[in-house]
């Protein structure tokens, strides 16, 4: 060793080289045996993993049943935890029945106690995992510890409760995240709050009412927009009232909610909705007046193919395309409104439907239309533009000028 | 006083190097602490779950294209098919002279529609716009070449109608995720999340079927390979740890989700921007800390883009010296964002860093490396400094170079094969010689080319996507060479 040693130090710089370059090999050696040595104990673990899941699958009914006693899986934790991956990914696409079967059987197991443990007592990520696991289990006593983390210092815990009760998707849980919203304010960025509170609410939306009618922004208006999503017809008298709230995204949301009502009661407020001084809610408005889809909708959807919102009159021509019949009386309309804005926003849309052959026969077979009005229907339709005598003017005086006209 | 000016010289090299190279562990340790945090993130998470979200917002793909005949119909049948709730893909035309317009409306059915085109930004005239009958999704602007990929994407903002858009070069392959991904830390926090990066590696050596990445292997060639590892130091590492710090200075050009209006306000991409990327998010940095608004932008590593790397010395050269013009035209033009403390530790840390640590990097090296060259032939370099340089400037650079593979094998794994992964290591160790020594002289030719005012866009060769195809058609068999623009 000592010869070794002292043959690097005769050889002198090159010496030094000599032994950084064997330190690299090792190193480089060493690194690559620990790759080399995790994908193999990777590979046999996925493999091992892979074969238990096929016994498990196998064996399915009778450990769903309880025909395989559960202590003898779960005191396994390689074992616990492939059987609760596949319980709660079965639980995801699982029918009614298929659910009360899986769920008796989480009781039974007592794997949901194991959850819930987890969600209350693990911290960071582990506590996460569970909280989220345990609202895919969609068990109702799970719900109180959901309830607890919404109120947790963490703001990653937090949002896994609300994923977890998200995932529940019974009034029960949009319970809690109601009332936690009323008593804790908006602790949780809106998105993931309004995502959870739509799968939630959507079986009984009429739930919602009370915490809006009792709540201030910003949380009256998160629960408006779930409100929009989620309204059914049987709602309609009792969102009336928030067609002339003071607040412009309760007005939105409910022009959003309008269309699942009763079709004159929508109507009549959605006609009102248009005339709104806040764009959003005009655009809700006219989007909802699409939904309806009615003839009596087109004198409000005309007039905001004229809104100085460039949306609002895309919008409004696509609600107005909606409507199939009498596309040709509109399109005179349009032409009659002598906005350039409006008829470029009808043609817009008109082209991005392909209806412009089907508006083109429409006019030409129409017998209500004399042949001057229908040459310049279908020249409008061609040229996309209006024809305008001011313009002509213009063209004439700089024509007249580069004449060299006085 | 040459000696002496020599062995300060000579030291401050070694500090330099010593602080860069230290900056850069800190880097690989907070890089590692975050990759493990987002992993065990996305234990309580499914993808699958934003697919089925209302709320998921739509995005808007904007792809800029010119002269890109041979791939474009590949690369927009396959983000087309990307696994996404709602979106459009904007496809702008920019002056293409060879055939990408007409075999795009061979493929998709364009027709010619009047869509109302607002030019927000300013971008040049458009031409046309089309709709494809095949997928209403997908919708193509033929505008005339303005001479910048920043003028083509300023035209697709303007278009774009989601509120949100993802940049994508035409000659890139999404994986089928990388949307359903990256929107992950938007749908957290729609209100603070203004932009969003992805991962961009190297495709060259895999396999590509119908738009699709079928089998991901190293590239053959030794200087694609160390592009593979520059690219992983680069994104798994540095962006990795600026962006956890909320300091992130650049998202990709080739893949990048940015909130719609936001761009908007802040006038788009500058067309005559050379690092139009960077320079962007420079921008945004400022906008967003000028009005005192709370944002993040973030950078996840698992959302990838494939894209192809530059094959031969001449290219890449190209490409290093445009990206160092890029850099130094980007830090000149914000240089009043400097230790000023309205800009927070943007201004007083993560440019800082790109000024010293980046920009000024290949001048002080080629001056230590003059100047240990210098003492040498004087006779007075002294033994123990000479160790240390070794150390300090390539052994560390080296171990960080080999802590950014071992994160790429711990975590995203992509490369399957053991011997990619043990080529790689390889390459750790070799790319400090003679390449580093390259590169600086690219990088210090870049900044002489913009300090002579010399702005113009050296093309790149690439072999195009389609070269990558697998098993190519008879008649492609041989690999089709195509001079892209950018």
């Amino acid at each position: 060793m000592e010869s070794v040693s002292k043959h690097f130090v005769s050889l002198g710089p090159a010496g030094f080289v000599l032994k950084a370059l064997l330190v690299a090999i090792a190193a480089n050696l060493l690194l690559l045996g620990f790759i080399f040595f995790r994908r193999s104990y990777r590979k046999r673990f996925f493999r091992k993993r892979d074969a238990r899941l096929l016994d498990i699958q196998r064996d399915w009914d009778r450990l769903i049943s309880g025909a395989i006693p559960y202590e003898s899986w779960r005191r396994k934790p390689f074992d616990l935890r492939i059987i609760e991956t596949v319980v709660l990914d079965k639980l995801e696409s699982a029918d009614r029945e298929e659910a009360t079967r899986l769920l008796k059987f989480l009781r039974a197991s007592r794997l949901i106690e194991k959850l819930i443990f987890e969600a209350r007592q693990h911290t960071g990520w582990r506590k996460n995992r569970a909280l989220v696991a345990l609202g895919r289990t969609r068990a109702p006593e799970g719900i109180p510890a959901l309830a607890e983390a919404l109120r947790d210092r963490d703001l990653e815990t937090r949002l896994a409760a609300i994923r977890g009760l998200g995932r529940m998707a019974c009034p029960e849980a949009g319970d809690e995240l109601l009332n936690s919203l009323m008593e804790v304010g908006l602790q949780v960025p809106a998105l993931p709050l309004q995502s959870a509170l739509v799968q939630c609410c959507s079986e009984r939306p009429r739930m919602l009412l009370k915490f809006l009618q009792n709540s201030e922004m910003p949380v009256r208006q998160i629960i408006g927009r779930v409100m929009g999503e989620v309204a059914v017809p049987s709602l309609g008298n009792d969102l009336l009232p928030f067609v002339q709230d003071e607040e412009a995204e309760l007005r939105a949301a409910a022009a959003r909610a309008l269309p699942c009502c009763d079709a004159n009661l929508a109507l009549e407020a959605l006609t009102d909705l248009v005339n709104d001084p806040v764009w959003f809610v005009r655009l809700r408005a006219v989007v909802s007046l699409g939904k309806v889809a009615d003839p009596a909708t087109v004198p409000p959807l005309l007039r905001c193919l004229r809104d100085p919102n460039r949306l609002i009159r895309l919008r409004s021509a696509e609600a107005i395309l909606k409507i199939k019949k009498g596309q040709a009386e509109i399109f005179h309309q349009v032409l009659a409104a002598k906005d350039k804005y409006a008829l470029h926003a009808y043609l817009t849309a008109l082209d991005n439907n392909g209806f412009q052959e089907m508006l083109r026969e429409e006019i030409t077979r129409h017998g209500g239309f004399s042949e001057a009005t229908k040459s310049a229907l279908l020249q409008a339709l061609r040229i996309g533009n209006l024809h305008d005598d001011r313009s002509e003017k213009v063209k004439e005086t700089a024509l007249a000028r580069a004449a060299g006209a006085p | 006083m040459i000696l002496r000016l020599l062995a300060i010289s000579n030291q401050t090299l070694l500090y330099y190097y010593l602080l860069c190279n230290f900056s850069y562990l800190l880097m690989l340790i907070i890089a590692f602490r975050t990759s493990i945090a987002h992993h065990r993130n996305l234990q309580s998470f499914k993808l699958a779950w934003i697919k089925e979200a209302p709320l998921a917002p739509p995005i808007s793909i904007i792809v800029p294209a010119h002269n890109e005949e041979k791939s474009i119909c590949i690369s927009i049948q396959s983000l087309l098919t990307l696994q996404y709730p709602e979106l459009e893909l904007i496809v702008v035309n920019d002056g293409s002279t060879d055939g990408t317009l007409s075999a795009l409306s061979e493929r998709f059915r364009l027709r010619p529609i009047r869509a109302v085109y607002v030019s927000q930004i300013q971008s040049a005239p458009v031409r046309r716009i089309y709709r494809s009958e095949a997928d209403p999704r997908l919708m193509v602007l033929d505008k005339e070449s303005a001479g910048s990929k920043s003028d083509a994407i300023n035209a697709g903002v303007n278009a774009a109608k989601c509120p949100y858009i993802c940049v994508v070069d035409a000659d890139s392959v999404l994986e089928d995720d990388a949307l359903l991904r990256i929107m992950v830390p938007v749908l957290a926090d729609p209100g603070r999340v203004v932009c969003v990066g992805g991962i961009v590696r190297v495709v060259n050596g895999s396999a590509i079927r119908n738009g699709r990445i079928e089998r991901i292997r190293l590239p053959r060639k030794s200087i694609e390979i160390i592009q593979v590892i520059e690219y992983l130091r680069a994104f798994l590492v540095a962006r990795e740890a600026w962006a956890s710090a909320n300091m992130l200075m650049i998202v990709s050009g080739a893949f990048g989700v940015f909130k719609t209006d936001l761009v908007r306000k802040v006038g788009g991409y500058r067309s005559d921007a050379i690092g139009e990327d960077f320079e962007l998010v420079v921008r945004l940095h400022r906008y967003l800390l000028d009005n005192r608004e709370k944002y993040r932008i973030a950078f996840l590593p698992d959302p990838v883009c494939w894209t192809e790397a530059p094959s031969d010395l001449k290219s890449l050269g190209r490409q290093r010296s445009r990206w160092q013009k890029g850099l130094l035209d980007g830090l000149w033009r914000h240089r009043q964002m400097l230790f000023r403390t309205r800009y927070e530790r943007t201004g007083c840390l993560a440019l800082p860093y790109l000024w010293f640590f980046e920009l000024f990097a290949p001048l002080i090296e080629s001056l230590g490396i003059v100047s240990i060259m210098a003492a040498a032939s004087l006779g007075i370099l002294n033994r123990d400094f000479f160790i240390q340089f070794l150390l300090f400037g390539y052994a560390f650079a080296t171990a960080i170079s080999i802590g950014s593979v071992l994160q790429e094998e711990l975590t995203y794994r992509r490369y399957t094969d053991w011997r990619d992964v043990a080529r790689l290591v390889m390459y750790c160790f070799l790319e400090h010689f003679p390449y580093r020594q390259i590169q600086i002289y690219w990088r210090l030719q870049g900044m002489w080319q913009y300090l002579r005012g010399d702005h113009t866009w050296k093309t790149i060769k690439r072999t195009g996507l389609e070269s990558f195809h697998t098993p190519p058609p008879a008649e492609d068999n041989a690999t089709v060479s195509s001079v892209a623009k950018w």
